[in-house]
């Protein structure tokens, strides 16, 4: 009898200790920051237990009865508390308001178990060894469930499964304590046939929770990947998650649709519109056509040829449907030409000239990519450069990647170019850099196209101002012979992720 | 991340695919460029027919290497027109001849110019009419591109072919020492390139010992700069450190001091330089023109080819110089001139190796293995992406007598080196098996000057600089060794001693 109580209490204590873990790690995963979710998590946990020990002395008839109650209501809340949770993030706004609400209710809840089994145990034993074994055991209930949850629940169940599963546990405490304490309950039988009923449904949960979770975390943290597809060149990724779109090429991000206005309004304006009559672009790269969009702002542009390696890409942004509203059909557009072939021969060979040039690869995060960042790239493309024109250079982050970002720039004068640095913030990307360079002198636009949502006349000036931590650094150039660039820029992210 | 039924499907079929032609693929091939049938022609004093016609030039140049086209190149831009360039082959370049296949145009043998320094004047003069030295600038994209060589060693690639790692106090402590020393040998002006410039008897006793023998009297023993210079001594000479004299050791080291990150290379090799040279002189160059004897009097000289007797003022012999006394009537047998037989193999790849291990290299070399390694053709390229390229593979068959050596490489057969050659591969390269589709391969029995002992300094070479009556030897060789700032050096200057002997005339021709 004795040990049967004092393993109830382990059970109990355990169940408690699961759901506020399950509280934290789910809003540490949706929210971020987990330092601050888990303190605030285990502060209102604490204080609603606190609440609940109080409330505990309003109890003075039916103890057992109320017990049993409060078992069960323990299963329901916390059983379903992961799923509901999940849910609410997926598809409310009120996550917040919830969790907390949940976090107290089951606070209290498990702040009065412990001082009404204690009362109910009174006449059997000292009190001392009552307070002692109930203490020990409520604390070794603890452990043991800080220890699972990691090792077990997480990664073999889930959190939707752990909740349901400690729910399950809960119910076979009330179902227990009707025969434990079934000489102190008058409504026996009701109440072990809605201990049977609750389970049954709790059972249906953990069995069905797998359902729950995948629908569930689809449309949350694992965000849903709706094309991939390896082509002889790279790897590509798109993924959703609800509005949100991005593009990942060979796992490196390109874009998320929730910002990369910011990004291609910063790419393409501040040169473009500073071209007193542009009428040919080139984009190097690109193949997302987002860049081109912002180029097609401008009425008086004639032509604009695209110069991306890989036909699969170039296709996918001409035909999806959501890819081509994200684009605005650019890649439709009459004034477009779409060529597939490596950047670097075909600049080499080609002779016509341009007004604004657009280069946007990807970092060059090996010797390959790197080429498209050297001195000989840069000297064979301004070569295509009219009298009046201008070209725009991707570089990377001044803020993450501070050395690779000077050196291109440095690699650009180099190439017998005058530079115009400028950085923005894109919040998927961070602090981002690009770089106009010209064999004439630039000056800020006047005016620029209508409609833009991040790029002004009045922001263009701070764009041009570099912070001290981003601040020019001396670099050598990046030339073919001697790839500085990409050790470089190995180097930055290197020091970052340390 | 979800895999749709569809992707699941898919990667299954492609497992079984994948299972079906996991076996290793049929690699095809033949030996290549086989000159070993001419030469042993002309050796044999095989009957060649009687002339029948005769063609009448101020010069004809014999051989259309580098050093033969150079001469061209010379005595064209000196205003001369009335030559002629003799090739046996259907092709010119010799050593510096060039193949190409639907993947990308590729070396047969030499594949690179280290960056010339400022005593290589005529070199520079070549590269600033070809572009490649501009305003004083070497441009860019016939430098060898990042990154450039690569050593695989206890299990793993290094950067560079200068053993970095694992080496202990007392290697390191070496590998200075003799940087110290080629420093101060640098410092005497006295080994240049090209060789003749700074020549001194001063330096003669280093001929007088191998190169073995010199770092075993500094007390250089250690196992890991033995094998660094071994490897060296191969790459240049074809030679083992105790096959090259001191004094070549130390030239090739203490020559040069690079102005800027090379080498100077290109997809084709010193092939793209032949082309080059071809597109200015190329008139002149008449291929598969064999020729078999050469006589002189004092007043000219006479070239048999084929049917056609050349009478000319001067004749360029920039054939490999060993050929001349088979060739030209009265000339005594050579006793100081030694060759290395080498092998090269052009493999084409349909993919690269998942064992590639590192980004891309030029060269890569394998620590103790008896061959060089291999150079990337595709590496030169200005394309991002590559997916199927050729490798140039290179063996000095160094260990050995060349005698023997080049008898081996006369009897075993196209699949006997075509084994030897994966083998070397594979034991870095698991999967290169499956990636190779064809296998070229060149066999050479006298590819290079090999500078034994005494060799630099011997009377005989030095006489052979001189004119030979009315011939002038031209070949790289007569440096006692073969690069190409040597060969460009021995035909640019023969040319100037035919144009200072000729000049008055030309225009009367
Ligand atoms: C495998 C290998 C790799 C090398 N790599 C390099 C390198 O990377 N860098 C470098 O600087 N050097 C390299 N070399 C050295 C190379 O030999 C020189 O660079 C240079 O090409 C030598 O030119 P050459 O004109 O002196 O001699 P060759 O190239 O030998 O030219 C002699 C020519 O004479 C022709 N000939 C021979 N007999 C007759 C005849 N009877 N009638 C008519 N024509 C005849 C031959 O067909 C040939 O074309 C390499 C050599 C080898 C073998």
């Amino acid at each position: 009898m004795g040990i049967l109580l004092f393993i109830t209490v382990l059970l109990i204590a355990a169940c408690g200790l699961i759901y506020e873990l399950i509280a934290g790690t789910l809003a540490s995963y949706l929210l971020g920051d987990s330092v601050l979710q888990f303190s605030t998590i285990i502060g209102c946990y604490l204080f609603a237990m606190g609440i609940g020990s109080a409330l505990s002395r309003y109890i003075d008839r039916g103890l057992a009865y109320r017990f049993v109650w409060i078992e069960l209501m323990l299963g329901v809340i916390g059983g379903c508390s992961s799923a509901l949770l999940f849910l609410a993030f997926a598809y409310t706004q009120g996550f917040q308001l919830l969790m907390y609400s949940l976090v107290v209710v089951i606070g209290i809840l498990v702040g009065l178990e412990v001082p009404l089994l204690m009362r109910l145990v009174r006449g059997r034993y000292h009190f001392r060894d009552v307070v002692a074994h109930v203490l020990t055991f409520d604390y070794l209930g603890a452990l043991g469930a800080s220890l699972l949850f990691p090792i077990l629940l997480v990664p073999y169940l889930g959190l939707v499964r752990s909740a349901m599963l400690f729910g399950v546990i809960n119910v076979l405490v009330a179902l227990w304590s009707t025969f434990l304490f079934a000489s102190q309950i008058s409504t026996v039988r009701a109440l072990r046939s809605l201990c049977v009923v609750v389970l049954c449904l709790l059972a249906v949960g953990l069995a069905e929770a797998k359902h729950i979770t995948a629908a569930v975390e689809d449309n949350i943290y694992a965000d849903e990947i709706i094309f991939s597809r390896d082509t002889r060149y790279q790897h590509i990724v798109l993924t959703r998650f609800k509005d949100d779109i991005r593009l990942f090429l060979s796992s490196h991000l390109q874009f998320s649709s929730r910002d990369e206005y910011r990004y291609h309004e910063a790419l393409i304006h501040p040169g473009l519109s500073a071209i007193p009559a542009p009428r040919h672009v080139l984009v190097l790269g690109g193949g997302d056509g987002l860049a081109v969009r912002e180029i097609l702002k401008y009425p008086q542009i004639e032509s604009v040829t695209l110069v991306d390696l890989d036909p699969e890409m170039t296709k996918l942004f001409s035909t999806n449907p959501m890819l081509t509203a994200l684009n605005q059909k650019s890649f439709l557009s009459s004034k477009v030409h779409i060529i597939n072939a490596d950047a670097f021969p075909w600049v080499d060979s080609n002779t016509d000239s341009f007004d604004f040039i657009v280069i946007d690869f990807p970092d060059p995060t090996n010797y390959s990519l790197g080429k498209l960042y050297t001195t000989a790239f840069y000297k064979a493309v301004a070569r295509h450069l009219s009298v009046q024109g201008l070209m725009v250079v991707q570089s990377t982050s001044p803020m993450f990647a501070r050395d690779s970002y000077w050196c291109i720039a440095e690699t650009l004068k180099q190439a017998g170019l005058q530079t115009f640095p400028y950085h923005v913030y894109v919040p998927s990307f961070g602090e981002w850099g690009f770089v106009i360079a010209g064999h004439r002198d630039f000056q800020l636009p006047a005016s620029l196209p209508a409609g833009l949502r991040f790029v002004s006349v009045t922001g263009l000036p701070a764009m041009f101002q570099f912070p001290p931590d981003m601040s020019p650094l001396p670099m050598p150039p990046n030339r073919l012979n001697d790839q500085v660039l990409v050790r470089a820029y190995d180097q930055d992210w290197k020091d970052i992720s340390h | 991340m979800k895999a749709s039924r569809r992707q699941f499907l898919q990667s299954g079929s492609a497992a079984l695919i994948g299972l079906s032609i996991k076996g290793d693929r049929a690699i095809t091939g033949s030996f290549v460029n086989d000159s070993f049938q001419l030469g042993h022609h002309l050796r044999d004093r095989a009957q060649f027919p009687a002339p029948k016609q005769t063609d009448k030039r101020s010069v004809v140049i014999v051989g259309g290497g580098i050093a033969g086209l150079s001469a061209a190149w010379r005595l064209h831009k000196k205003g001369f027109t009335d030559f002629v360039l003799l090739e046996m082959n259907n092709q010119p370049g010799g050593n510096s001849r060039w193949g190409e296949n639907e993947i990308t145009p590729y070396p047969w043998a030499a594949h690179y110019v280290p960056v010339p320094g400022p005593k290589a004047v005529y070199v520079r003069e070549l590269f600033e009419e070809l572009g490649v030295l501009k305003d004083g600038h070497w441009e860019e994209r016939y430098l060898c591109f990042s990154p450039q060589e690569r050593l695989f060693l206890y299990g793993r690639w290094q950067d560079g072919i200068e053993p970095a790692i694992g080496l202990t106090a007392a290697d390191r402590d070496q590998f200075r020492r003799l940087e110290d020393h080629i420093h101060t040998f640098r410092a005497t002006g006295k080994f240049t390139v090209p060789m003749e410039v700074g020549f001194s008897d001063s330096t003669a006793d280093l001929d007088r010992i191998s190169f073995a023998e010199w770092l075993r009297a500094q007390g250089m023993n250690s196992r890991i700069l033995n094998w660094y210079l071994n490897y060296c001594c191969r790459d240049d000479y074809g030679a083992t450190t105790a096959n090259t004299s001191a004094w070549a050791g130390i030239q090739y080291f203490a020559s040069r001091e690079p102005e800027e990150k090379g080498p100077l290379t290109w997809p084709e090799g010193n092939g793209w330089i032949v082309r080059r040279l071809m597109e200015r002189i190329g008139y002149f160059v008449q291929p598969n023109r064999m020729v078999h004897r050469i006589s002189q009097t004092n007043k000219g000289a006479s070239v048999f080819s084929g049917d056609t007797e050349f009478r000319a003022d001067f004749v360029i012999f920039a054939a490999p110089t060993f050929l001349a006394p088979y060739l030209i009537e009265g000339m005594a047998p050579l006793q100081n001139f030694d060759y290395s037989p080498w092998l090269t193999a052009n493999l084409t790849l349909d993919r690269l190796p998942a064992s590639y291990g590192t980004d891309p290299t030029w060269d890569s070399v394998f620590m103790d293995s008896p061959t060089l390694g291999y150079v990337d053709a595709t590496h030169q390229s200005l394309r991002t992406h590559i997916d199927r390229t050729v490798w140039t593979f290179y063996w000095a068959l160094a260990e050995g007598s060349p005698k023997e050596n080049r008898q081996l490489l006369l009897t075993k057969d196209w699949n006997y080196w075509k084994e030897a050659i994966l083998h070397d591969l594979e034991r870095v390269h698991t999967d290169i098996r499956q990636c190779v589709s064809r296998i070229d391969i060149m066999r050479m029995g006298h590819a290079m000057a090999r500078p034994n002992v005494g060799a630099i300094f011997s009377a005989e070479r030095r006489t052979l600089t001189k004119p030979h009556g009315r011939i002038l030897f031209a070949n790289s060789d007569l440096s006692g060794f073969s690069i190409f700032e040597e060969a460009q050096y021995r035909g640019v200057t023969a040319a100037d001693f035919v144009v200072s002997k000729l000049g008055g005339h030309r225009i009367s021709r």
